[in-house]
C-alpha cells in the first residue's frame, strides 16, 4: 500500500516535436483506484511507464510514498504491471509465469509455490498451472497476468490497458473481477484505459488526458455531470453530449441562451460568470438523456420544448437514439428515447429539454463557464 | 473433367520439380553407388551400379588414409565455431535488436558489412593476421576464422527474430527484477530456439563444407579438416575416384543426420514471426 505522486511530469522523445506528456501533476492516495483516461496519443501510457520506471523522465518527479524514484531502477520500485499484451513468457507453464518474478527476488522455493497456488487458486487457474500461454484463452491469459502482478504483493498495480484484447461480454466479467480483487487486496492501483465505461465503473477518481495535459481529475459522477471542459463533454458519455453555438442575450435581470429559434433559461448559472458573454456567442451543452420525447414528471414543470425533425432512428433495444435537426438552421442532435416511442424518420417531433441539464463553454478557450452546484 | 484440368495444371510444375530432383539429387546417388565400388570397377563403367558392395573402402579410408583424424578435426573444429559463433552472434543480435545506443548503426553496419566481402579477398590478410599472431597451421586459428567469417550471417537472422518479439516480455523482466544479460539468457534465448537452431544448421553446414580457408591456414596433414582430406587421394599424375567417392560421403554424413534432424525445426525458424 503506498501513495504516488506526480509533480510537473514531463515526457519529451527523442526526433523532436511536441512533448507526449507536459506537466502533469496527480497524486493517488494509499489504496485509491485512479484511472487515467483519455484518447489514444494523449500520453497516458508513457505517465504510465515513466511511473514503472520503463522510460526516463524528461522533467518533474515520481514519488512513492513520498520518496522520489526517478532514478531508481523499475525492479526496485515494488510496482507490478499488468501489460495489455499480456506479456506472458510463452516458454514457461503458468506456474513458471507467476513464479518467475518471485525466483529472482530469493524467495524460498516452498513459499514461492505456496504464494503461486494461492494465486492461483483465488483467481481459478489452479487446473492451468501445468499449461503453457499458448494453450490457454484469452480470459485465462489475463488472469495469469493479474495473478503474476498479485503474486507480487507490491506496494503499487499499473495497469495498462488490459482488458483491450478482450471481447465484449469476457471484459465485463474481468472488469468485475478486477474491481473484486483490487478492493480485496486495497493495493494502490492506477489504471489506464480509453474505455470510458471502464473508467466510470472502476475507478474511484478519473484522471482524463488529452494532447499530454491533464485536462479533470476527480470522481466519475463528477466529472461526468461537471465536465471542465468540451473535450471532457464529449469524451465522457455515449452517444456523446450535443454541442451547439447558442448565443447569450440578456431579458431584464436574467440571461437567456438562444439556439434553435428557442430561447432558454439558464438556471445554476449566475450573472457574475455570463456577464462577459452577454450579446455573444458561447456552446452549449445537453447530454441526450436530458432530451425528452416524454419528460419524467419530476423534470416535466421545468422543461421547454424545442421543435425538431427526426432526421434518424436508431433502436438499440432497451432505448432508442433519436438524430434530429433543430430550428431553421437544421443543426444536429441525439436524443436518447425510450424504447417504446413511435417516432419515425420524416416525423415533427417537440422534444422537451431540461434547463437545469444544460451545460455552457466559452467558445474560443471550449472551458466550462462556472455554474452554480 | 475439373480434377483432370487441375492435374493438367500442375503437370508443369511436376514435370520441373521431377528434373530438379534429377539434377541434385542424381549426382549424390551416383558418388553414393561409386563410394561401394573400386576404381577399377568405376573406370570399366562409370554409371553401373555396384555388383559387389565394397563396405571395406569406409574402414580403410577412416584407418589407412588418416579419416579418421580429418573427421575429429572437422567436429572438433566446426562444433566449437558454431557454439562460439551462435553464442556471440545471438548476444550482438540481442543488443541490436532490443537497444538504443550511440553507434548502433554503425556497429549494425561494420557486423553486416561482414557478409559483403568475398572470401579470396579476405584471405591473405587472414593469413598475415594468423601468421603474426602464431595462430597460422592451428585449429584454434580456424576457429577463430569462421567465428568471424560467419558472425554477419547469424546476427543477421537472429536480429530479424529477435525484433519481432514483443518489447512487454521484456519490460515485464525488468518489472520483474531481471538484469539485461539474465533477460537475455531467461526469455531471448529460449524463445529464439528455433532461429537458433536455424542458424546452427546454416553454419554447421556451411563450416563442415568450408575449403578455402582450411586449406590456406593448415598445412599438417595431422590438422587436416575433411574436405582437406579428399586431396589425400589426388595424386600428381592421377585421382583415386573410388576413394574420393568413399571420402565425400563420410563427409556429407553427419550434414545429412544434421539436416534430417532439424529440417523441420530450421524451417519453422525461417518463417516464424512472418505471420503473427
Amino acid at each position: 500500500m503506498a501513495t504516488v505522486t506526480i509533480d510537473g511530469l514531463s515526457k519529451r522523445y527523442a526526433g523532436g516535436g511536441e512533448p507526449a506528456v507536459k506537466a502533469v501533476s496527480l497524486a493517488v492516495a494509499d489504496g485509491e483506484f485512479m484511472v487515467l483516461l483519455g484518447p489514444s496519443g494523449c500520453g497516458k501510457s508513457s505517465v504510465l511507464r515513466m511511473i514503472a520506471g520503463l522510460e526516463p523522465i524528461t522533467a518533474g518527479t515520481v514519488a512513492i510514498d513520498g520518496r522520489p524514484v526517478n532514478h531508481v531502477p523499475a525492479k526496485d520500485r515494488d510496482i507490478a504491471m499488468v501489460f495489455q499484451s499480456y506479456a506472458l513468457y510463452p516458454h514457461m507453464t503458468v506456474h513458471a509465469n507467476l513464479a518467475f518474478g518471485l525466483r529472482r527476488r530469493s524467495v524460498p522455493g516452498d513459499e514461492i509455490d505456496r504464494r503461486v497456488r494461492g494465486v492461483a487458486e483465488k483467481l481459478g487457474l489452479t487446473p492451468f498451472l501445468a499449461r503453457k500461454p499458448h494453450a490457454l484463452s484469452g480470459g485465462q491469459r489475463q488472469r495469469v497476468a493479474l495473478g503474476r502482478a498479485i503474486v507480487r504483493d507490491p506496494k503499487v498495480f499499473l495497469f495498462d490497458e488490459p482488458l483491450s484484447n478482450l471481447d465484449a461480454a469476457l471484459r465485463v466479467s474481468t472488469r468485475n473481477e478486477l474491481i473484486k480483487q483490487q478492493h480485496e487486496l486495497g493495493t494502490t492501483t492506477i489504471y489506464v484505459t480509453h474505455d470510458q465505461v471502464e473508467a466510470m465503473t472502476m475507478g474511484d477518481r478519473i484522471c482524463i488526458m488529452n494532447k499530454g495535459e491533464v485536462v479533470q481529475i476527480g470522481k466519475p459522477l463528477e466529472v461526468y455531470r461537471s465536465p471542465a471542459d468540451a473535450f471532457v463533454a464529449r469524451f465522457l458519455g455515449n452517444p456523446p453530449m450535443n454541442l451547439l453555438p447558442a448565443r447569450l442575450e440578456q431579458i431584464g435581470d436574467r440571461a437567456v441562451a438562444r439556439f434553435a429559434d428557442v430561447a432558454v433559461e439558464l438556471p445554476g448559472y449566475p450573472m457574475p460568470a455570463l456577464t462577459p458573454y452577454l450579446g455573444g456567442a458561447v456552446t452549449l451543452g445537453i447530454r441526450p438523456e436530458d432530451l425528452y420525447e416524454t419528460p419524467p414528471p419530476a423534470v416535466a414543470p421545468r422543461t421547454q420544448q424545442i421543435a425538431t425533425r427526426v432526421l434518424a432512428v436508431e433502436p438499440l433495444g432497451a432505448e432508442t437514439l433519436l438524430m434530429l435537426a433543430t430550428g431553421s438552421s437544421d443543426q444536429e442532435i441525439i436524443a436518447r428515447v425510450g424504447r417504446d416511442t413511435g417516432l419515425r424518420m420524416g416525423d415533427a417531433a417537440s422534444i422537451a429539454l431540461d434547463p437545469n441539464a444544460l451545460h455552457l463553454f466559452d467558445p474560443t478557450t471550449t472551458k466550462a463557464i462556472a455554474r452554480t452546484t | 473433367m475439373r480434377l483432370w484440368l487441375n492435374h493438367l495444371r500442375r503437370t508443369p510444375l511436376l514435370l520441373f520439380l521431377v528434373v530438379y530432383t534429377i539434377v541434385s539429387g542424381g549426382p549424390f546417388l551416383w558418388v553414393m553407388s561409386m563410394s561401394l565400388r573400386t576404381t577399377p570397377e568405376i573406370f570399366d563403367d562409370p554409371y553401373a551400379l555396384p555388383v559387389r558392395l565394397h563396405w571395406e573402402k569406409f574402414a580403410n579410408a577412416w584407418t589407412n588414409s588418416n579419416y579418421g583424424t580429418y573427421f575429429w578435426n572437422s567436429l572438433i573444429v566446426v562444433v566449437t565455431a558454431v557454439a562460439l559463433v551462435t553464442l556471440i552472434g545471438a548476444m550482438a543480435a540481442h543488443c541490436l535488436a532490443r537497444y538504443r545506443f550511440r553507434g548502433s548503426r554503425m556497429v549494425r553496419f561494420v557486423i553486416l558489412s561482414g557478409m559483403i566481402l568475398p572470401p579470396q579477398l579476405l584471405i591473405l590478410s587472414l593469413f598475415q593476421i594468423l601468421l603474426d599472431y602464431g595462430l597460422y597451421n592451428s585449429l584454434a586459428g580456424l576457429i577463430i576464422v569462421y567465428v568471424a567469417t560467419q558472425l554477419a550471417m547469424t546476427v543477421y537472422i537472429l536480429e530479424g527474430f529477435f525484433a519481432q518479439l514483443p518489447q512487454d516480455l521484456f519490460d515485464a523482466a525488468r518489472m520483474d527484477g531481471y538484469a539485461d544479460f539474465e533477460i537475455f539468457w531467461r526469455i531471448t534465448l529460449p524463445i529464439g530456439l528455433p532461429a537458433i537452431f536455424t542458424t546452427v544448421t546454416l553454419n554447421f553446414i556451411l563450416l563442415w563444407n568450408e575449403y578455402l580457408y582450411a586449406v590456406v591456414l593448415l598445412t599438417d596433414d595431422e590438422k587436416r579438416t575433411l574436405p582437406l582430406g579428399i586431396m589425400h587421394f589426388m595424386g600428381g599424375h592421377q585421382l583415386d575416384v573410388g576413394m574420393i567417392a568413399t571420402g565425400l560421403m563420410i563427409a556429407i554424413a553427419p550434414v545429412i543426420l544434421l539436416y534430417a534432424l532439424f529440417s523441420e525445426t530450421m524451417i519453422k525458424g525461417m518463417t516464424a514471426g512472418a505471420v503473427r
